[in-house]
């Protein structure tokens, strides 16, 4: 089946989490395939900003939603305004392979809607402490891939990063879970390999099956 | 009372005005704090004549001589743009509600997309009267004020709720004469708020803002 859209990866986690150092670290990674970003930002276009400073992307793949202040509602009760961005995005840049949207940071209770993202990443990170995985919550249960960011500083710390994975993939009945450091040798290059990895069953399927996905639109 | 008027005055209905203050986040941050007198004003000054486009497009006419209509009476670009953006994500949902060529053909044409035509287009899609789509018109303006002054100002939400309480009855006298008035749209009165226009710009070259408008 012929993609006529981009594959959207959702990227969310709380605030801190380090999801706009990791979606500069793929861009990085994935430069040989199109890519644009979509950032939902609660008071300032600062990841935006951040975005285009890196220069990982041309600036013109990058846009910024405003979200008045409800970042979770964004990307999951009412998802119009991201849909209309990427939307626009392809159209302004021509056709695109992947679009990350990369959600406010919010809290442990925000989740993608399966109608803007295809799949989706959860990122948190040791420096929050190591109890995250126990608290729980959507993105940490059943996102489709959950990184654990910053195990650099977990000495640094005090957070017990075997704790972390083995509590979070308690929770996760089978889904990955991705200790990650951005300092390190290999850097984001185990979520880059996924991310390509969801991309090839994206263009073969048209369709892919994320661990967040709802109910069946009955329409259809 | 009809059933698909509240779900579309409802503010769960995805069509992405959350993110919308209309004005009053940089009326706040220009010391305004009377929230019900600037939610009055903009029912005069700018929601009144939204309806009655809202309205206009409803009947049947031609939405992309409304766009044309409306942004003559809009001539600020960063208010277009806003009305534009709240226009296109009501249609995008819409056509997901009401799977109805009216509102893909209208989507697809419009590169205006203000939001008192998109909701006419939706409004005759759903089987709503005049009254109906331009109280739509008015109620949605007033109520996104009010939603969002919770956000920029401390408050009680019970009592900005009974701010809009308040407005009602001005809201469905206006939505009447709306109803009522049979002139083409040309001939009907459009009042100006310059000071939102001014304050529009302002605002959008601000680093740090809650609300797209």
């Amino acid at each position: 089946m012929p993609v006529e859209r981009a594959l959207r990866v959702g990227i969310g986690g709380p605030v801190g989490s380090g999801k706009s150092s990791l979606i500069a670290a793929l861009c990085r990674e994935l430069a040989d395939r199109r890519v644009g970003v979509v950032t939902n930002d609660i008071y300032t276009t600062e990841d935006a900003e951040f975005l285009r400073a890196t220069g990982v992307l041309p600036e013109e793949r990058i846009t910024a939603v405003q979200t008045g202040g409800c970042p979770h509602t964004a990307i999951r009760d009412d998802i119009a305004a991201n849909l209309e961005a990427v939307a626009e995005l392809e159209a302004a840049t021509g056709p695109l392979d992947l679009v990350f949207v990369e959600s406010g940071g919010d809290n442990l209770t925000a989740i993608f809607s399966p109608g803007l993202a295809d799949v989706q990443v959860f990122v948190i990170d040791v420096a929050a402490g190591d109890d995250i995985p126990r608290k729980g919550g959507p993105g940490i249960a059943r996102a489709d891939l959950l990184a654990i960011n910053k195990t650099d500083l977990a000495p640094l710390v005090g957070s017990d990063v075997e704790l972390m994975v083995r509590e979070a993939e308690a929770r996760r009945d089978g889904l990955p879970v991705h200790p990650l450091s951005l300092r390190s040798e290999h850097g984001a290059a185990p979520i880059a390999a996924w991310v390509r990895d969801r991309l090839e069953a994206f263009a073969a399927h048209g369709h892919l099956h994320s661990s967040v996905e709802g109910v069946p639109d009955h329409t259809h | 009372m009809d059933a698909l008027a509240l779900l579309l005055a409802d503010s769960r209905f995805p069509s992405g005005s959350y993110a919308h203050s209309l004005g009053l986040e940089q009326a706040v941050a220009d010391g305004l704090t009377d929230v019900p007198a600037f939610a009055a004003a903009r029912q005069r000054l700018v929601a009144e004549a939204d309806a009655r486009i809202a309205v206009a497009a409803r009947r049947g006419e031609d939405p992309l001589a409304l766009d044309e209509e409306w942004c003559a009476r809009c001539p600020s670009p960063v208010l277009r743009e806003a009305a534009r953006r709240l226009g296109s994500q009501l249609l995008r949902s819409a056509e997901t509600v009401w799977p109805d060529e009216r509102i893909a053909a209208y989507r697809e044409a419009s590169s205006a997309t203000p939001r008192p035509v998109a909701l006419g287009v939706v409004g005759a899609v759903a089987g709503l009267d005049d009254e109906a789509v331009a109280l739509l018109a008015l109620y949605d303006d007033a109520a996104t004020v009010t939603s969002a002054a919770l956000k920029l100002l401390p408050l009680d939400p019970a009592v900005t709720t009974r701010w809009l309480a308040e407005l009602a009855p001005s809201m469905q006298r206006a939505a009447r004469e709306a109803a009522a008035d049979t002139r083409p749209v040309a001939a009907q009165p459009a009042p100006a708020a310059v000071a939102l226009e001014l304050a529009a710009a302002v605002h959008q070259r601000k680093r740090e803002r809650l609300f797209a408008s």
